[in-house]
């Protein structure tokens, strides 16, 4: 039985590129792929590389038939879906992996350049980050230099390859940012497909169980950034509500899926100065829209005020979105609170948190009146031995029972929790509010960062003729908390009481810069839609163009460019320009007067024209001679000048 | 059923009608050219490849899902394609423009050889002329870059089936650098053409009996048996004649001269051949002049009307078999005679 033959090993120049090139485009997906997409990638490939330089055969048909099917079927197990980015690029990472082991012309890499693409395309539908435009242009040029090893000759050096791709994009380059500028945005999407499921969400929870995770996020990472237009109010008034918690079972804090409140706004008064200020918040798959306080108006889209008036979009937030919001820190909320609303927000389990519910009772029949009692309460985390900790010991079965009579230390969600139960339980109604506190400007930019970290929870209680009304436990254990904003405090050395250290002065300095720019980034760059499109229009004169007029203007200015693109390899492809010592001897021959023939030789020229014009053979000699020795002799100006006044001096004397 | 009339949706005889009016549009628009020509930019035409447009394909489907999710950075990866695209276009196109092309000979061949024509390229400019081939109908030549300022033969082997010329009215130049998505090329009508000599007969039929010329020949004719002197050795000459006792001593490679003797020669004579057929006729011309050129005989051949007196070399070996080519019949005209 006859061997079949393996590759021919013609790939070994081109492959190495195109695998490199699709290593290159796999790599921002790698931490969101299952392990085993990724493995398969790298097995495929370093398998294909083995079978070009070892000349073995290609796997045979049923085995890439099973494979192909295993992994689709790993796929969807692992995302019970093909749509959307994230089982996308696992797809196209099985398949460019499955391309591969199947490739066996130089035709074939085509497909898996293609397939590169569209992962580079995917990664960036999944984050757009400061760097992922570096990273864009590096996967084109990576994958359009492995497009250009396919057709090259073998005596072409990588190098030029690179070369070649990177002079190329540079012609692109142009082109690319006029189109970018000019093609019409559109602000609605054709249709909605979910941008990544497997990302988690890093946003606020939707829940909270105080004693259950004992520690909390420290993560620097942006929630939102806020641009303030006029007065920027001061730290203890920043509180940025996210979301309303209202039921408790005795460990756990709950609130309602989002829901319109249907005449939530009615229910407000807003007093005070309103603060106008712009949010762009980072996507966090959540409906969640975050304001400071109550907002009286808001712009964006399919966005609700929720019956304890607090911003829900209808869409989860699963990209970055900026809108424009009027809030008033001076409110009075639901000055009547009907009895059935009173009752949810007073319900308790009686069975649970005993100890809590007697002290509170205790301390109730001791004060005068309920807002005595809310002092005397706050009086009591402030006096007694309570510790604000971020790393708090876990709690028992009756969490407020250990925190408020054991443990004494934890968070502000202990706090919130701790002081919410104790208003139920003489009869105040009560509620746990998750959102941010706090927040720091940003010098360089003029604009307010808020992280991660400043994740808050307060309480809000009703008040017969106040309304809801804001109190925040954690103000009474750790004033600086709330007066100063966490990053301040890290450079007061009370940090190091919370649990965390402060980075140095200039590393802080570094963050806020690198904060501006990503702000920037966001804003001219990933932020360029209809809107920002049509100012710049504007500021370039053009008066709210529409689409046709864009378009025509796009198709202009792209034929201008590529004109100039044009003549650029025009003049690249011109022939060298002749050297001095050949201008001079074109001029000689021109004062002659006898145009020398295809092919002759200086020579064989001075010893026709010789012939053909007597008078002129001893110059044409001399000159003949210097000629040569200035164009092929050692480099000598003195050669070139000398030829230079024979030719000038050389009167044709026609016999 | 049989009313639709299916022969004529097949798009392969369109394709055909449309390449020979457009070729006949290209040759009255260029006209014929030289046998050195540089390709200026308006005669050279691009077209996008298969591969062309799945990449026009891709880049509007990204820009369909840039549009639906408003990423502005998936809207430049986008853009940075289709600038690429426009750009492999001009550069591709820009790869061929001020190429010199030049006919570099072919050589005579036997009827169903292949007449291997020669196409000098000269790349007069600074910089790298990558992936350029040359190709006429379905031939094409070996793919090569040209460095600056390099000139390389391209061969192409056209097959040829009958005695008489080889004609290469147009061929062409194209490229598919840089990315394939493209394909520049130029059409040039040289009007080239080789000469085919006759098919050799495959079977040896025996050739007329040699002739020995006692007085025949002058004494200039090449003899072998009286020893004349001694002259430079040419190309050609025998080892055997080669004076190697004086090359030994002086180094010169010098023949030693023989005249005066028995010099053989052989006629080969159209008329005398006992077959019926022309071609075959030539055919075994053909071979009788092939059979006595490798032993260096001497050989005349006699055509109706033309009569080439025994001799050998190159040149006799070549006028014997192109008279074969293009024997018509008839006797040649004079002034061909005379040449």
């Amino acid at each position: 039985m006859s061997k079949r033959a393996g590759t021919d090993g013609s790939l070994l120049a081109s492959l190495p590129w195109t695998l490199a090139a699709l290593a290159f485009s796999v790599l921002p997906h790698v931490q969101y792929l299952p392990f085993w997409a990724t493995f398969v990638f790298l097995t495929c490939s370093a398998w294909r590389w083995q079978v070009e330089r070892k000349r073995w055969r290609l796997p045979p048909a049923w085995l890439r038939i099973a494979l192909s099917l295993t992994c689709f079927i790993g796929v969807l197990a692992s995302y019970e879906s093909v749509s959307g980015v994230g089982p996308g690029s696992a797809l196209l990472t099985v398949m460019a992996a499955l391309k591969l082991l199947e490739t066996k012309q130089r035709r074939d890499q085509f497909v898996l350049l293609f397939i590169s693409i569209f992962l580079i395309m995917s990664s960036l539908l999944r984050e757009q980050f400061l760097w992922s435009l570096p990273y864009l242009v590096a996967g084109v040029l990576f994958t359009m230099t492995a497009w250009l090893r396919m057709s090259t000759s073998s005596q072409v050096s990588i190098v030029d390859s690179f070369k070649t791709g990177a002079r190329l994009i540079a012609y692109a380059a142009p082109l690319t940012v006029a189109m970018w500028i000019f093609f019409p945005r559109i602000s609605t999407p054709f249709w909605a497909v979910p941008i990544d499921t497997s990302s988690a969400s890093s946003g606020l929870s939707d829940q909270m169980s105080p004693g259950d995770i004992s520690s909390l996020s420290m993560s620097n990472a942006v929630a939102f950034r806020v641009k303030f237009e006029g007065t920027v109010p001061p730290p203890h008034q920043r509180y940025w509500r996210g979301l309303v918690l209202y039921r408790f079972n005795g460990r756990t804090w709950s609130g309602n899926e989002p829901s319109l409140g249907s005449g939530a706004r009615s229910e407000v008064d807003y007093l005070g100065d309103p603060l106008r200020y712009q949010v762009t918040m980072e996507p966090t798959q959540q409906h969640w829209v975050i304001a400071l306080d109550i907002p009286y108006e808001w712009d964006l889209d399919h966005t609700f005020m929720g019956p304890q008036h607090q911003l829900a979009s209808v869409q989860p937030i699963d990209q970055r979105v900026a809108y424009t919001v009027v809030s008033h820190t001076g409110f009075r909320l639901n000055s009547k609170l009907p009895e059935f609303a009173r009752s949810w927000y007073t319900r308790l389990p009686e069975n649970g948190n005993r100890r809590t519910l007697a002290l509170s009772r205790q301390m109730r029949d001791d004060a005068p009146d309920e807002e005595a009692f809310i002092t005397d309460v706050l009086q009591k985390f402030n006096n007694e031995e309570f510790f604000y900790t971020l790393e708090p010991p876990a709690l028992g079965r009756d969490p407020v029972d250990s925190f408020l009579f054991d443990t004494r230390r934890g968070f502000c969600e202990h706090y919130a929790s701790a002081f919410a139960v104790m208003m139920r339980a003489v009869g105040i109604p009560s509620r746990v509010v998750l959102g941010y506190q706090g927040g720091e400007m940003n010098p360089m930019g003029d604009y307010m960062i808020v992280r991660q970290a400043d994740a808050h929870a307060w309480t809000e209680v009703w008040l017969a003729g106040r309304g809801w009304y804001r109190i925040d436990p954690t103000a009474a254990v750790a004033p600086e908390r709330i007066e100063s904003g966490r990053s301040a405090a890290m450079f007061d050395g009370i940090a190091a009481s919370w649990g965390f250290t402060a980075p140095s002065e200039f590393l802080y300095q570094l963050t806020l810069t690198w904060d501006v720019l990503n702000a920037k980034w966001n804003d001219l760059i990933l932020g360029y839609g209809p809107e920002n499109q049509g100012k710049f229009m504007e500021w370039l004169g053009m008066e709210e163009p529409d689409w046709r007029q864009m378009m025509l203007t796009l198709v202009a200015i792209v034929t201008i460019l590529i004109v100039i693109i044009s003549v650029l390899l025009m003049l690249r492809y011109r022939p060298p320009p002749k050297d001095a010592a050949a201008i001079l001897y074109q001029k000689f021959t021109k004062k002659a007067g006898v145009p020398p023939s295809r092919g002759e030789t200086p020579q064989a020229y001075a010893v026709r024209l010789a012939r053909e014009q007597a008078g002129m053979a001893g110059a044409a000699a001399s000159i003949t001679a210097q000629y040569l020795d200035a164009r092929y002799g050692p480099p000598d100006l003195v050669a070139i000048e000398r030829l230079q006044v024979s030719v000038y001096d050389f009167k044709p004397r026609r016999s | 059923m049989s009313s639709i009339p299916w022969q004529y949706l097949k798009p392969r005889l369109y394709r055909r009608a449309v390449e020979a009016k457009v070729e006949r549009w290209a040759r009255k628009r260029q006209g014929t050219d030289r046998p050195v020509t540089e390709l200026h930019s308006r005669r050279v035409y691009i077209l996008p490849t298969a591969i062309g447009l799945v990449f026009a394909l891709m880049a509007f489907t990204m820009l369909l899902g840039s549009m639906n999710y408003n990423n502005n950075l998936s809207f430049a990866l986008t853009f940075l394609l289709t600038g690429l695209g426009f750009v492999s276009m001009h550069q591709c196109q820009r790869n061929l423009v001020r190429l010199e092309l030049s006919f570099a000979g072919v050589d005579p061949v036997f009827a169903g050889q292949v007449a291997e024509f020669r196409i000098a390229i000269t790349n007069h400019s600074k910089n790298r002329r990558p992936h350029l081939q040359i190709y006429a109908g379905g031939v094409t030549s070996n793919i090569a870059d040209l460095a600056p300022g390099e000139s390389r033969i391209f061969h192409l082997e056209i097959p040829t089936q009958q005695r008489g010329y080889v004609r290469l009215d147009r061929f062409g130049i194209r490229t598919l650098f840089p990315f394939e998505l493209f394909r520049a090329w130029a059409w040039l009508h040289m009007d080239l053409q080789g000469i085919v000599y006759p098919r050799p007969a495959d079977y040896a039929l025996a050739p007329p009996p040699t002739q020995t010329a006692h007085g025949h020949r002058q004494h200039d004719a090449r003899g072998e048996e009286d020893f004349a002197g001694l002259r430079k050795f040419q190309v050609g000459d025998s080892p055997r004649h080669v004076a190697w006792k004086a090359y030994a001593r002086s180094g010169d490679l010098l023949s030693k001269q023989f005249s005066g003797a028995d010099t053989s020669s052989q006629w080969f004579d159209f008329e005398g051949i006992d077959e019926d057929d022309v071609e075959q006729r030539l055919s075994i011309l053909t071979r009788w002049i092939i059979d006595a050129d490798q032993t260096q005989r001497d050989y005349g051949l006699r055509l109706p009307g033309q009569e080439f007196p025994p001799a050998h070399g190159e040149a006799h070996r070549h006028k014997a078999l192109g008279s074969l080519a293009f024997f018509s019949g008839l006797p040649a005209p004079a002034e061909e005679r005379a040449a």
